[in-house]
């Protein structure tokens, strides 16, 4: 079964934050390098890590991840 | 698991490691067969030069044997996919080359050496980082 790509906010959130890639890698338990897989959406994430990176960003998994293009934050907030 | 090295100079390291394994095997058939056995040491030796030189650019300065001999323990979820993957592929081609080697040697009757062995050996050890070193893009 070929997997789906999941879109992701990782890059955004984790800039907001203020975070380097090894300091998000060590939040949750990967290798800096897995950070940057997840940004480039060429790794889906397993469910757990998801849980993990939405801890870590204090926000909902269905505000980070999605199975289509997310559109910017500041957009969504406008929508509202 | 530094991989600063592009893609195309993994590949061509690749090759010219598998390349070297199966050159040394040739030079020592050939020379075994055409009776040549002060001509083997000299001859080998340009192969395994080149096998050293370029298994320790492509797979030792680059992290790739050591992220390939990692315990399970250190690895994330997407290093331990990787890996496994990896090691997938590389069963799947050894498998095919082992049988395929033994069936030819079993028909022409030629006897199982001591290099065939090793260079076996060690291109079981190699494959699952060659495929690493093959298929991931840089980062």
């Amino acid at each position: 079964m070929e997997s789906r790509k999941i879109y992701n906010r990782i890059a955004v959130l984790r800039k907001d934050k203020s975070l380097t890639r090894n300091e998000l890698a060590d939040k949750i338990g990967v290798n800096f390098q897995t950070i940057g897989y997840l940004e480039r959406e060429e790794y889906n994430p397993s469910l757990d890590l998801a849980f993990r990176i939405s801890e870590v960003f204090e926000l909902p998994i269905s505000l980070i991840f999605s199975i289509k293009p997310l559109m910017p934050l500041s957009q969504l907030l406008t929508k509202k | 698991m530094e991989m600063k090295k592009s893609i195309k100079k993994r590949r061509i390291g690749v090759i010219f490691t598998l390349l070297s394994l199966c050159s040394m095997v040739l030079i020592f058939e050939y020379c075994k067969i055409e009776q040549r056995d002060s001509a083997i040491i000299a001859i080998e030796i340009i192969p395994i030069i080149i096998f050293i030189v370029s298994f320790i650019l492509t797979f030792i300065k680059t992290g790739l044997w050591g992220f390939i001999h990692k315990p399970l323990k250190k690895l994330d979820e997407r290093e331990i996919a990787l890996t496994s993957k990896s090691l997938r592929y590389a069963y799947g081609i050894f498998t095919v080359v082992t049988l395929i080697l033994l069936l030819s040697l079993a028909i022409t009757y030629t006897q199982i050496d001591v290099v065939l062995v090793a260079s076996l050996i060690l291109f079981a050890h190699i494959l699952p980082a060659s495929y690493i070193a093959w298929t991931e893009k840089d980062i």
